[in-house]
């Protein structure tokens, strides 16, 4: 209980700062600081796979992924962005509030079912990967599947104009 | 004291800022910055239900977790590929210049 109480004003902060900060690569490091206490929180309430597995993938890929695009697109005109923040900060919080209202009605009311001090308190590896590989085996492969189509896809996307158009045309 | 209430409490703040960055953001790899916080409050809950919850022996948060992460890898690459071939395109980023489909 204590290291949640030390944990989720920590990660608040943080993604406060990654919503707030006009700067794009502030904000951008800030997700990668937010993501990263995310996965200290699971290391401590006992789910530590789950926690090194969002360290490697959110923090050494999606975070550094979004800190490239940030270093190649290089976002110019930032005192515009920095002096229309306000105005669009609260307009949105005139939106996000009643979103947030609902959200914390629903978790003030309490749960329809009993909740136990410790369902679960330690995450076995050897048992989620039973279930990955035994029962959730047309799931792993849609993923696998997903993740190959997304590699070719975004190479696609992303590679530079080829030199076809250069050809010489009597060719 | 279950700690169930608190980590909902934070998941719920978590997803309001995601929320509040996706619609106030106009660079488009920021906006990608808030859907990632909220997928991340959403893994909270996961998290949160198979730990506190009411189901003793169960994988099924967990096993969600984890592809939730391994679709939330994809839909950023394929979403900061398409960004980057936009900005090769206009040279800009800024969704509110953005208004035309004209290559």
């Amino acid at each position: 209980m204590v290291p949640l109480l030390l944990l989720s004003p920590l990660i608040l902060l943080a993604a406060l700062g990654a919503v707030w900060k006009a700067r794009p690569v502030h904000a951008a490091l800030l997700l990668a600081l937010a993501l990263a206490l995310v996965a200290v929180l699971y290391l401590s309430v006992g789910a530590e796979f789950i926690g090194l597995v969002q360290f490697m993938v959110y923090v050494g890929g999606v975070a550094i992924l979004i800190v490239f695009a940030l270093l190649i697109t290089r976002p110019g005109d930032e005192a515009a962005e920095v002096a229309r923040r306000p105005r669009s900060l609260a307009l949105g919080l005139v939106c996000v509030a009643p979103v947030l209202g609902i959200l914390l009605y629903a978790v003030s009311k309490g749960l329809p079912v009993a909740a136990f001090e410790d369902a679960n308190p330690k995450l076995p590896v050897q048992a989620l990967g039973t279930e990955l590989f035994e029962n959730a085996v047309p799931a792993v492969l849609t993923v696998g599947v997903l993740l190959t189509a997304v590699l070719i896809g975004a190479a696609l996307f992303a590679r530079e104009p080829g030199p076809k158009s250069e050809l010489p045309a009597d060719r | 004291m279950n700690p169930l209430p608190l980590l909902l409490t934070l998941s719920s703040l978590l997803f309001a800022l995601g929320l509040l960055a996706v619609l106030t953001r106009r660079n488009a790899i920021l906006i990608l910055v808030g859907i990632e916080l909220m997928l991340n409050a959403a893994n909270i809950n996961f998290i949160a239900f198979w730990r506190y919850g009411s189901v003793e022996f169960d994988l099924t948060g967990p096993l969600f977790v984890m592809f939730s992460i391994a679709i939330a890898a994809a839909e950023a690459a394929v979403g900061l590929a398409i960004i980057l071939m936009v900005f090769r395109h206009t040279r800009s980023t800024d969704l509110n210049r953005l208004d035309s489909l004209h290559g």
